[in-house]
Order: C-alpha cells, then structure tokens, then sequence
C-alpha cells in the first residue's frame, strides 16, 4: 500500500508565483464559465462585458483604475504588517476609520481652500486609520494579545461607529428623515486626472513605490525582515521587536486610513456606510497573491479593480455582481494551490517508507 | 417594561443565542484541533441559502437542514484542503472562504430573494411544559433547532473531553508532532474537525432561513458569522463558557430592536458594538493571564503541520 504526500523541492519553481497567479485566473474562469452555463447565461458574452467595461477603453480604464486605489492601498496595509509576519485583518475598519476623519474635516473645513482642505483630510484620515491599528498595536508589542482577533473585531466596532454617526450626529436635517451624512462640498473633491480617474491613482502608487523603496533599501526595511523571519535573532541583533510591532501595525493602519480618505474625497457624494466596499479583505487577498511585496500589490490590484468593475457591469444582462466576488476568492484558491506546487512536488510513498519516517520522531 | 415584552426579549435571547452559539461550537471544534477557520459566515451563508432553496423544492425543513449541514461541510472541506493539506495559511484561505460563501449564495439564491418559505422549523409544542409562566414560553416553545444547539453542545463536550477522539483531537491542537507520533493522523483529525464546523455553521444558517427570519435576502447573515468567531474567544475555548456567551450576546442582539420598549435612551447601535468590545477585553485578559500559566488557547492554532518538516 502506498500513499501520497507533498515534498519540498530543494529549489523553487522560478517564476512560481506569477506562473500560480496566472493558473489562478485560468482556474478561476473556468470555474465561472461552468456556473454561467448551468445558471443558463452565455459565458463568453458576460465575459466580454466585464473586459470591455474594465479594460476595453480609456474610460474603462479610469474606472478600473478608481477601484484599485482601496484595492492596493489595503493590500499594502496588509502588506506592510505581513512583512514582518504580522495579519492587519483590520483594514476594513481602518478604511472606515480613514473616511470617518476625513469626513469630519470636510465637516468644520468647508469654505477652506480646496487643495488645503483635501491635504488635511486626507492627513486626518491617516491618522483614523493609524488610531483604529494603535490599540492592536500597543496589545500585541506589550501583552502578545493576538493581532488577527483585535483587528477583526475592531472591523465590527469601526462599520457600527460609522452607521451611529450616519443615523445620528451626522444625520442631514435635509434628508427627510433617511439615514444620510450631507453631501460633501465641493472643495473636498479629489481632482481629476482623465475621463472618470481621479488623482488617487497617483497618490496611491507613491505610497506604494516609496514604502517598496524603504522596504528594500533601508536599514530599517531590513531589520523589519529580520524580525520577521525570526524574532531570536532580531533580538541578538539588537532590533527592538516591540517597538517594530507597534511601528508596523500603526503604519498599516495609517494606509489603510489613506485608502479610506481618498476614496471619500474621490468617489463618494457623502460617507455612507457601505463606502468601504469590502476592500479591507479583498485587501488581504491582494497581499497574500503578491507575496506581500509592494510591487505585486499594485499589479494584483489593478487586476481585481478590473474583475469588480465588470461584475457590476453584468448586472445589466441579469447576472448577479456576485460572479465578481465567487472569482476574486477562486483566483486566491486558484493560485494558492498552484503556489503549493512551485514549492512543492507530489511523491508517492510506500507503507514501509511511512512507517520509517514516522519512527524517527 | 412589561411583563409580556421581558418575556419577548427572554424568549428571543434564548432564540438568537442559538444561532451564534452553533456556528461558535462549530469554530471551537475545528480550533480545538489547531485550525482557524475565518470562513463562519460564507458558511453560514451556505447554509442559509441551501436550506431555503432545498425547503423551496421539497416543503420538507428537516431534509433541508440535513442538506444545508452536508453543504455546509463540503464548502469547509474547501478550506481544510488548502489548508490541512496543502498547508495554505489559514487567515487568509478562511477569509476567502468568506467571500466565496457570501457570493455563491447571492448567485445561487438570487431567484429565491423575497419568496415565502417552502417550510419552517416550527416551535416546538411541549405540552404542560410549554404553559409554565416564564419558564414555558422563554424555553419551552422555541424552534427544534434550539435544542438542537444544545444537544450539540453537551455532546462536543463530552466528545472533546471524554473520548480518546477527543483528546486527539485536542492533541492535534496543542502539539500536532506528539499526536503523529502516538499513530493518530493529524491530516485526518483536522479535516474531521473542520468539516464538523462547517456542518454547524451550515445549522446555524439554515436555522436562520428556516426558523428565525425566515426568508432568504442576501446578506442574510448580517455578520453573525464574526460574532461566533469572538464567542469561541469569549468562552475561552469551552462549550460551557461559549453557552453562557452566547445567551449574552443572543441577549444583546435581541435587546437591539427592543431598547425603545424597555424606555432605554441608548443608540442599538452602540449597544451592537458591546460583543465585539467584550471579546477584545477578555482577549486581553487571556493574554495576561497566559503569561504565569499556559494559556486557554489551543498552542498550536494557525500552524499548518508538515509531517516532514517538524
């Protein structure tokens, strides 16, 4: 009797994960093609919908590109506490953090000029999200609290703060009795750059190549990889884990917050509570694609930008949006198997091999 | 406050507490076994949209729960081999589980939103027990499911802490190495133990189709999902605990849509935050603690187990 199990390679498959990426997509739409067609929907029809209205012109493209901004600056968010072996799950609320405060500064702020009130909202809006990471913080690096529980339950405490400001304090007497901030004014309206793309695009890729930059080439990019890879040696070497811990997780905050910020001065009319649209998790999916490296994540995200917009372009066929969201999460088990195997090989083994092996323990 | 209305909020307590406290039982056993499984509420997503469709088509709630637990289970299995096989890392497949249970019930219920059910889990009627004062109406007339629940919880904790099963299972959880080495298999402990916690979260969604609202909407689960996640925190990993746990933040969600009648100048929303907040502090107080002595959480959690790299 012989039975199966997985080897490491002694050297990684080259090229591995894009290759994985990649047999994700396939996996992912081959899986979708099957769906549409036992829902009675023309699979190559929907498909090229969601092409043509993502990708398949400049317009397209700054929609895409608007959807990608949250996409890679939560990724990056998750990025950043990833790189030294920590999960921020609390982007999402982080994102929400980031909106709140820059909503409030839009709030006591209207009249200032334009390009003065959107720096600081977009300042402030670092600091929610900063603040929403702090507690995480400050409990991981001092007690060892996990991070993975507190960042996800403060995603819960953030949406309901939201929603009580929404249906009360901020409430617009103007509204008729419905649930709803005022609309922004418009100095608090993030720029254009072409057709629908507003500015946050470029704000967005900064972060993104400047955090890559300190990642890779600074003393303090090093160290961080140190501590993650292993905290004993950080602590031979002399690097301060706590102070790591509390940096990073505030840091991952603090982008996140961003994302939250642009996306209110850029493409919303009001906050509303559904103004994250779950890009804190989509987030986590984008780093985990990009191996938590900061230039993966700017291309996964422009990817899923595009995979979002055209799912909210079928619903006009009749299909639900809800294909977009089944083929972000097959993409992710897509690649995750496929990244198992560049690591990994399948050997077959022998009942005597087995037991041997299981003798040495 | 009233008599009537305090039996409501009792009454629904015991109904909501339910809910949270299957899926929580259900994350308890796959974290006992050392997996942490973010994917409760796709799950219980699943669930819910497979006991609603299956109630549609037969009219019959009790093959619908069945179906709704095997789907459930299935859909775990999803992230036990990415994870318990192929020792993919559990926050992030659990999450996308999520995400994927979220969309595949939206797409696949997406005809259902709005029809009256085929079939409900009605109260169960227990005759003089039933007519006690208090007593009777608070728990003696709920949906079958309810003691379902509970039937569930006294046997995880018998089977977690009575049965050789058991104990392995919770080996596999503490040091996954020891209990290879005394001829269990890891891989089969863990997949066993998530695939059980599917099947409860699918309970518990369907309970949620079939007994509580019971209409299928997306975003049915409304987050319920999570709050189970921070039970099984809340309980200390204890089905005893998680009960009382889940009693109070059932409460909390009953309260809810009652703080108007019990003449409580209080935002629900707020109060909905209380869960959340309560799980953070007893975290907090679990870390301290774990400090002088072992901690209450399984040692192993989050570690994938590779037989040849340990």
């Amino acid at each position: 009797m012989s039975r199966l199990v997985l080897v490491r390679r002694e050297q990684a498959v080259s090229g591995g994960q894009p290759l994985a990426f990649l047999i994700g997509i396939v996996t992912a739409l081959l899986i979708g093609i099957l769906l549409l067609v036992i829902s009675g929907h023309d699979p190559m029809a929907v498909y090229e919908r969601m092409f043509d209205s993502s990708l398949g012109s400049p317009r397209s493209w700054s929609i895409t590109l608007n959807r990608a901004v949250p996409l890679g600056l939560a990724g990056l968010a998750v990025a950043v506490a990833g790189s030294m072996g920590l999960w921020n799950i609390g982007a999402e609320g982080q994102i929400l953090a980031g909106a709140i405060m820059a909503a409030w500064i839009a709030r006591i702020g209207e009249g200032w000029p334009s390009p003065i009130l959107i720096t600081i909202m977009l300042l402030a809006s670092i600091l929610g999200g900063a603040l929403l990471g702090l507690g995480p913080a400050v409990a991981k690096a001092q007690i060892g609290v996990n991070e993975i529980i507190t960042t996800l339950m403060l995603n819960e405490v953030a949406l309901r703060l939201l929603q009580w400001l929404i249906h009360g304090p901020w409430k617009d007497p103007e509204s008729r009795g419905f649930p709803l901030a005022p609309i922004l004014p418009d100095e608090a309206r993030l720029p254009d750059l072409f057709e629908r793309a507003h500015w946050g695009a470029v704000i967005a890729l900064i972060v993104i190549a400047l955090f890559g930059l300190v990642a890779s080439r600074t003393a303090w990019g090093y160290e961080l990889r140190v501590a993650g890879s292993s905290g004993e040696t950080a602590k031979y070497a002399g690097i301060s884990l706590k102070r790591k811990i509390m940096t990073v997780l505030v840091l991952s905050g603090g982008i996140a917050g961003l994302a939250g910020g642009i996306e209110l001065s850029g493409n919303a009319d009001r906050i509303v509570e559904g103004i994250s649209a779950g890009y804190g998790f989509a987030g986590i999916i984008v780093a985990a694609l990009a191996l938590m490296r900061p230039s993966g994540v700017a291309a996964v995200a422009l990817l899923f930008g595009a995979v979002q917009v055209g799912g909210l372009s079928i619903q006009t066929m009749g299909v639900s949006s809800s294909v977009s969201t089944i083929l972000q999460a097959l993409i992710l088990f897509g690649a995750i198997g496929a990244g198992v195997f560049s690591k990994y090989s399948i050997k077959r083994v022998g009942k005597e091999q087995k037991s041997n092996a299981g003798g040495m323990a | 406050m009233n008599e009537a209305s305090m039996i409501g909020l009792l009454t629904a307590a015991v109904s909501f507490g339910a809910l949270l406290y299957l899926a929580a039982l259900g994350e308890l056993i796959s974290e006992k076994a050392g997996n942490l499984n973010l994917g409760v509420e796709g799950m219980m997503a699943m669930g819910a949209v497979t006991g609603f469709m299956v109630a549609l088509e037969t009219e019959n709630a009790w093959l619908a729960l069945i179906v709704a637990m095997i789907v459930g289970a299935l859909f775990a299995l999803i992230h036990g081999l990415f994870t318990v096989v192929l020792g993919a890392e559990q926050v992030v497949s659990g999450l996308s589980l999520t995400i994927l249970g979220i969309g595949m019930a939206a797409f696949v219920g997406k005809d259902a939103v709005g029809r009256p059910p085929g079939a409900v889990l009605a109260p169960v009627d227990w005759g003089a027990l039933s007519d006690i004062p208090w007593v009777g109406p608070i728990l003696f007339r709920q949906s079958p499911i309810v003691y379902f629940a509970v039937l569930l919880g006294v046997a995880t904790s018998f089977v977690l802490t009575r049965t050789s099963t058991g104990l392995a299972l919770r080996g596999a959880g503490e040091s996954a190495s020891t209990v290879d080495a005394a001829g269990h298999s890891v891989v089969k402990l863990r997949l066993g133990a998530v695939a059980t916690g599917g099947a409860f979260a699918g309970a518990s969604g369907a309970y949620l189709t079939l007994s509580l609202t019971p209409q299928w909407t997306e975003g049915v689960t409304a987050g319920r999902g999570w709050i189970a996640v921070a039970l099984v925190i809340f309980g200390a990993w204890r089905p005893g605990r998680c009960a009382i746990g889940a009693l109070l933040f059932g409460g909390l969600l009953a309260l809810k849509t009652r703080l108007q009648t019990f003449g409580v100048d209080l935002s629900p929303i707020l109060l909905s935050m209380i869960p959340y907040v309560l799980t953070i502090g007893v975290l907090i107080v679990i870390s301290i603690r774990a400090r002088n002595r072992p901690s209450s959480a399984p040692a192993a959690l989050g570690q994938a187990y590779r037989r040849e790299e340990r």
